[in-house]
This record gives structure tokens, sequence and C-alpha cells, in this order.
């Protein structure tokens, strides 16, 4: 067991506890395990008290008990008044050592879980949809190849019993990691460490997870619903993660491709700015939860592996060939060239400055530590502080050689039309695209490059795939 | 109730003399700044037919650069800061917030200052930004809470520019690559320093943030535009809409009720607050019978937005079981009207009010937070004092109270349901 503690003069107590447990553990067959398990402990009422009873006492608190289920980590966290750190943190300790594991909670949470990927997943969201069946392609017959939540089919035949059983093998007092910063964070540490330590010290995972399958010819997967725009998501597995040595020169070089929702990246200016395809491109080579919901990402779904990511929000169905030759045009501009000094310096402040602000609430603070102790390499703005000023234009190069150099690329396109696309990157065809106004001639000299640019890939490796199949 | 203070900071108000206001709070986050750009203007402003969605879209085009700031250069300074920058429009403002660290304030603020004084873009950069709008339309189109909300609006409104969301209508945002000219009367007539409150939430004593904002921000030319909002009608009959979706979804339904103007003063504008919590909370009895005990609905909230004008009191729910629809319809309907006849007792009372007071505290947890919780209030009164206010209100709502506000606000004839449903195969 772990404990952070940053008492301080604060009125509002933050406490995170992580659990080396996630999706990536759940056992074959019972997939949707580790996440029941979580939801279960948070929101499924404990052993003393029935979920009705708790959401009754957190009410006049003004508080709640959230938790984040991720490939790798479970975390539980919540924010207080310091009129209520001791009930709170009680409560916390209560839901994690002594679980209700009622029946009826347990099939609210399940349908909660199944609707998450049958309604919200296949039907509401397409971005984020475009981008599991990006993860579901990269990593097919690997830990990290279904959705955290599950599958649908083994959320439906899961038992009770699957998750406590997952709780029982994977909830363990050894590698747990209690955070706690603000009013009364050392009795609120003492607390958790009295009552975690009842755990027993095991966990059935070592913790290992394999690399990704090797991604040997370009796959695509086409997944055919209604909409009114396409949403693609691309990218390869890398095996860079914090604490690799080409990690800062990466994070620099990604940063300026597409820094999430600034506009100052290379992709957002190509593909927004002045073309107009759509509302924002963005890159990344960490998972970024939800890019859809937030400018800032939430700590705590740290990963041992991890993918070079680029995000295309929707284009008009139309544009959606034209949309993936410029995003992999500027992905290998920038694997040739590498950034120019002034992207560079301003990319390398930019990461250095930034993440200060990441860390200011004292919650986030304690989820970037304990991501922190997951990579060994410590709270990320320090980090960066002790890696980036060393950089030099020159190790971003190298690195984005080394790097953004793949043999082969996946890319996840949903939303209508699916099957005329398909054949349009099957056949080559150009995707000359019309403008409803006057470009200069470096854009049209550009776009005659792109519009023909060669995406080879194999009929058998460019699968259809109706939305209503996908998660399954 | 001092220790009940729902905005524990102290703060300043400087205006100007070309009618600019600064609302200055210092804070004890060690370091950053927040910078909060509220212009008085959002959709609400949007009263010629047509231009639905314009506020939003000229936010888009408040980054389109100025001669001395092109896009590229404000946006590598930016970079350069480490700042984290957006903006965002809604019904009765627009927000321009950017957070960073306090030693580049005076670097941004003349950066802000020049681009709302001086903005400058092409007709061609106007028509490709408004492709990026309709994108921006498109990521959204997929979700049917979207679609939910444009059609209870268009379906509870007839006159007042609450009738379309801040997107605007699909038709109008097809439309908008040929109103630049529009663009530049939007300009004109909104962004000005009469309209527009900045606040400055960081690490940094008043006088400071106030001569940073003089210095560049003096010199702004008062407009002379009046905004003249068309009063919406009272609604005289229940209003119903349908909605079929084209994919899989969970049926939803949405009740809503005409409610008053935002007055942080006014006992019915707070006891609808305290409803929402009250009754459709996660701490409800509603709640717990529908989505804990049944399990006929996985969703259920209230929200009473404030507005500048009246709007709407609006209840959400999924339904988990589709056959379900109408009576999770009927029981949130059976809510409304109990509350008239049987308002909650006062312990029950005290809970809701110790629930918002101590969820608002609790978001108050770095400098942009409180600046982004600010931002909105600063909207409708331009004054922080207007939180603790409100919060005073709420505490001193009674349960007669309650049973008031509905009685005056839940009227049957003020009531539009929407219901949303996949489209049978």
């Amino acid at each position: 067991m772990k404990l952070l503690v940053h008492q301080d003069g604060s009125p509002l107590l933050s406490v995170r506890v992580a659990f080396p447990a996630g999706s990536a553990m759940d056992p074959p067959g019972s997939e949707g395990a580790a996440w029941l398990a979580g939801q279960m402990l948070a929101h499924g009422g404990t052993r003393r008290r029935s979920y009705k009873q708790i959401l009754d006492f957190l009410f006049p608190r003004g508080a709640s008990v959230d938790v984040s289920v991720d490939k790798e980590m479970t975390c539980f966290h919540f924010d207080c008044h310091a009129a209520h750190a001791a009930e709170m943190t009680e409560l916390l300790a209560e839901m994690l050592c002594d679980p209700g594991w009622r029946e009826e909670d347990f099939r609210r949470l399940r349908d909660d879980a199944i609707h998450s990927l049958e309604a919200d997943l296949r039907g509401e969201n397409d971005e984020e949809l475009g981008r599991e069946a990006l993860y579901g392609l990269l990593f097919e017959g690997h830990p990290y190849g279904h959705p955290c939540q599950g599958r649908i089919s083994s959320l439906r035949r899961m038992e009770l019993s699957a998750v406590r059983e997952f709780y029982t093998a994977e909830y363990g007092r050894n590698r747990v990691v209690a955070a706690c910063g603000g009013a009364h964070a050392e009795s609120a540490a003492a607390r958790l460490r009295e009552r975690l330590s009842t755990l027993p010290a095991r966990t059935r995972s070592d913790g290992s997870v394999p690399a990704a399958p090797p991604l040997r010819r370009t796959s695509m997967i086409f997944v055919e619903k209604p909409s009114q725009g396409t949403a693609l998501s691309l990218g390869f597995p890398v095996e860079v993660r914090r604490g690799h040595e080409d990690y800062p020169a990466l994070l620099v070089a990604v940063s300026a491709l597409g820094q999430h929702r600034m506009s100052s990246g290379r992709l957002f200016q190509s593909l927004r700015q002045h073309r107009g395809l759509n509302y924002g491109d963005y890159a990344y080579i960490e998972y970024f939860p939800a890019p859809m919901f937030t400018l800032e990402p939430e700590p705590n779904h740290a990963r041992q592996r991890q993918i070079f990511e680029l995000w295309v929000r929707p284009v008009a169905p139309g544009h959606a060939h034209f949309a993936l030759r410029l995003a992999l045009h500027e992905m290998e501009k920038l694997a040739g060239k590498g950034l120019d000094d002034g992207e560079f310096e301003a990319a390398r402040s930019f990461l250095l400055r930034h993440q200060a602000l990441l860390e200011e609430a004292r919650s986030a603070q304690l989820g970037h530590e304990i991501d922190g102790l997951f990579y060994g390499t410590g709270l990320q703005s320090q980090y960066l502080k002790r890696t980036l000023p060393e950089l030099t234009p020159s190790d971003v190069k190298r690195a984005v050689e080394r790097h953004l150099r793949p043999e082969a690329i996946a890319a996840a396109f949903a939303g209508p039309d699916m099957e005329a696309l398909r054949k349009a990157i099957l056949d080559n065809a150009p995707s000359r695209i019309q403008y409803n106004s006057a470009k200069p001639d470096w854009l049209l000299q550009e776009d005659e490059i792109v519009s023909v640019r060669p995406v080879p890939v194999e009929e058998s490796a460019a699968r259809a795939v109706p939305a209503e199949e996908m998660f399954e | 109730m001092a220790e009940r203070n729902a905005f524990p900071f102290d703060y300043e108000l400087f205006d100007f003399p070309n009618g600019l206001r600064l609302v200055a709070v210092p804070l004890p986050w060690r370091g950053t700044a927040s910078v909060y750009i509220v212009v008085h203007a959002g959709s609400r402003n949007e009263v010629e037919p047509g231009c639905s969605g314009f506020a939003h879209f000229f936010e888009h085009m408040m980054f389109r650069g100025t001669r001395a700031f092109p896009p590229e250069r404000y946006e590598r300074e930016l970079q350069r800061m480490g700042a984290s920058s957006n903006a965002y429009t809604d019904d009765d403002r627009t927000v321009y917030h950017t957070t960073l660290a306090v030693e580049e304030l005076d670097a941004l603020l003349a950066m802000e200052a020049d681009r709302f004084q001086h903005l400058e873009y092409s007709e061609e950069d106007f028509r490709t930004e408004a492709l990026a709008v309709l994108g921006e339309y498109w990521k959204d189109s997929a979700e049917p809470l979207n679609r939910l909300h444009e059609v209870l609006r268009d379906t509870a409104f007839d006159v007042h520019p609450y009738k379309h969301t801040t997107m605007g209508f699909l038709r109008d945002i097809e439309r908008m690559p040929g109103m630049y000219g529009y663009s530049l009367a939007f300009f004109d007539r909104f962004y000005r320093p009469e309209n527009t409150t900045i606040l400055i939430a960081g690490d940094l004593a008043p006088a400071e943030a106030r001569a940073l904002v003089e210095r560049h921000w003096g010199g702004w030319r008062r407009g002379s535009y009046r905004l003249e909002a068309p009063q919406e009608p009272p609604q005289k009959a229940p209003r119903e809409a349908r909605i079929e979706w084209e994919t899989h979804t969970l049926p939803y339904v949405a009740v809503a009720q005409r409610a008053p103007a935002y007055d942080d003063s006014d006992p019915d504008c707070a006891a609808l607050d305290l409803i929402s919590a009250l009754c459709f909370s996660p701490g409800s009895d509603l709640y717990r019978r529908l989505v804990i005990e049944e399990q006929w609905a996985d969703e259920l909230w209230a929200n009473q937005a404030d507005h500048l004008d009246p709007y709407l009191f609006t209840v959400v729910a999924r339904v988990k079981q589709p056959e379900r629809l109408p009576d999770v319809r009927r029981a949130i309907e059976d809510e409304l009207d109990r509350l008239v006849s049987a308002p909650p007792p006062q312990e029950r009372l005290e809970q809701v009010q110790s629930h918002l007071f101590y969820r608002f505290v609790l978001s108050l947890n770095r400098s942009d937070s409180v600046a982004a919780q600010l931002a909105p209030f600063l909207a409708l009164r331009r004054t922080p004092e207007t939180v603790r206010r409100l919060f005073e209100t709420y505490h001193r709502v009674t349960p007669q109270n309650l049973a008031a506000a509905a009685a005056a606000w839940f009227r049957p004839e003020g009531r539009t349901v929407v219901t949303l449903e996949e489209k049978p195969q």
C-alpha cells in the first residue's frame, strides 16, 4: 500500500484511491467484470448501507463518490467539505472494504453498462464510436481489445458471482495507492490505511500487459450508421510511454501536430482553419479519456501500452477520404522533417507551463501523482521540467523518424455510406474537394498531391460493420 | 448564517468611463490567473429572422485575427504562455476564457484587447469558418439529447429567440457563409465595452488587475445599439412534440414548464432551483423509485437554467423499458402537480439548501473553476454579489414558498412535453 498525503489549510478534502485493476484483467468471457466491480463498489451500496441510504447521506453534503475504470486502473475519488472529512472517508472505506453485493444493484449497474455500449456508444457519440473501433482494431485478441465497460454479450451473461470473484482476486492491499490532500488529509490517510490494510494481500494479475499485436498491414473498419457527418480516428501502436527515452521528444512533436483542443496544431490549421473540413483535429501519444467532453485529461487512465492517435472530428461524408489522406499527409510531413525551431520552442514552452495548470486542483494533482507512481516518472510537471529543457529539435526529428514511420496504420470511420467510402479507398479513387471560397495557390497545389495520395489497403483488411454489431 | 457564505472570496468592481466593468477576485492559488471576458450577447441577441446561431458563429470569428495579431501569431503566443484557452456561447452570453501563469497576464490582456477592438477578417476566412460551425453541428447531431432540446425550445417558444438553441437552426447554419455583412454589424453592435464584463480571478491584487485593464482596454469606444428582445406571450395551452430517432436509442422524455427570469431575490426563482434538487436529483424520492427500485429509467434530472428573460424549468428522463415511457412521464407530471398541495417538511428543505450550498462550494477548487462558476452570474448581473444574494434567498425559502412557486409555474397550460423514441423498423 502506498500513501500520498498533503495536508493544508484548504476548506476541502480531496481523496483518490487507485487499485491496479482494470478491464485488461477481465477474465476471457467475463469482459465487463472490472467495470462492474468498480461500479458495484461506488454505486451499489455497502453491507451496512443500501445505495439509497448512501445517496441520502451524500445529498445534504453536496458530495459524490465517483469511480473511473480504465484498462489497468480503477480509481475511486471524492471531494468534500472539511466539515464532512471523517464521515466521507469512512464511507469510502466502507465501500471499498465491505461492499453490499445486492442483486438488484447488480441488475441496475449491468443494465447501465449494456446501455452505455448499446445506446450511448453505438447510437449517440460517433466520435467515441470511431475511437473505440480503432482500439478494437489495433488490440484484437489483446487484453485491451474490448471497451472498458466490457462486451454486450458477456455483460448479458454476467453473474454477480463473477464480479465478486474479480473483486476478491484483484482488490488487494499490496498495490493500492491512497492519496489525500487538503483539510484533514492526515487523519483521512490514517483511517484509509487502517481500513484498506484489512484487504487481503493478493492480486491474481501480476500487472504485466503484453505488447500490442504488431500491425503488419494497413487495416480499416467502416462502422455504418445514419449520421450527418463521418467521424475518423486513425493510428498505430507506439512503444513510447512516460519514462521511455523518446517520450519527451515525441510529446513535443505531437503537441505541435495536434495539441488537444488547441488551435495551434498543424492538423487543426490544415484541416479546419484553412479548409473548414470540420470542427477540430488533434494528435495523441497517450490515451485521453472522453476528449469530446473535456479540455483536460482526467488522470488515472495510465496505461503500459499506448498508441499514436489522430482524431479527426466529423467531416461531411463526401470529404472523409480526403480527410484521411490529409491527416496522413500531415503526419508524414512531420515524420520526414520534424519541427522548425519556432514550432519546437512554442510546443516545448506550452508543455512546460501548461502541466502546472492541469495539476492546480488538489484532486487532479493527487491523480497525476498516482500516475507518476505507475510510470515511475514522478509528478508529470516535474518529469517534464527534468526532461524538456535538455531537448533539441534534432532529438524531436530523431524521435519522429523512429516512431512515426509505421509499416501500416489502422483507421476507423463511423458514419453513413460506408460502402461507397470503402470502395473509393480500395480503388484509390481521387478525392478532390470543392471549397465555398477562394483558396491560396499553395493550398490548391497541396490538394492536388493529397487528393490522389495512395492509401494502400487490401480488401480483406477493410471491414464494413453495422454499428449495431459493434462491441457484441 | 455567516458560515454559509457561498462565495467565500473578496472581490472588487471597477467601472471604466467607457462602460466596461472589471471584476477582480484575488484567490489563494499561487502563480495562476483566470481571465473570463463575458460579452453580454448570446443567442438571445439573434432577433432578426434567419440569423439564429450567429452569436456562436461570431465567437468562432473572434479567433480569425487582427493586423497586429494574425491567427498564427495569436495562437503561437498562447502556446508560448502554456495557457488553457477557449470560448463558449450560450443563450445570454459569449465567454472568452484563458487560464495562465500570472506573469503573462499583461501580454494576454494586450492581445485580447487588440482583437476586441481591431478584429479583421476576410470574407474567404468567414466562409471557411462557417463550415467549421457546420462541423460542430454534425458532431453534436448524433446525440438524441441535442435534438430533444432543439425540439423542446422550438415547441415551447413562439417569438422569443430562446426558440432556437445556441447552435441555431440547421437551415440558418447552412446559410451562414453568405452572411458576411451581417457579421460585421453583429460585431459593431455587441462587442462594445458597455456590453462586456472582464473577470480576473487569481494570484494578484485588484489594483494590479485594474491597472492592466485600464492600460489595454481604456481606449475602447462605447457603442450605441440597444437590443429589443421580443417578449414571449404567456402559453395558453399544453404543447407536445414527438421525435422519431433514426438509430438505436433508449426513449427520452422532457417535461418543461415556463419559468421566471433570473432574479437573485425572487423566492419563486430560488424555489424552482430547490425543487429541481428536491424532486428530481439522485437524492429525490422519484429517483429512488424510477431508477433504483422500479428501474424504469436510468437517468433523471431537472434544471432551472438561469436566464435574462423567462425561460424553462425542464425535467428529463431516459427510460430503460420503452413500454414504461407513459408511466415515467406520468410520474414526472404527478411530481410537479403534487408539490402544490404537499410541500416538503422543513427538515427536508434544509437538506436541499445544504445540498446546493456544498455542491457550489465544492466546485470552487482552483482559479479556473472559480472563474467558470462566476461567469454565468456576471452575464446576468455583472457582480459576484448576486451569488451571495441568491444563496441567501435559498435559505429564506419556506415549504410554503415552494408550494406557491409550484402553483404559479407548474400549471398544465404552461407545460410542454417532448418525447424521443427509436423509429420503428
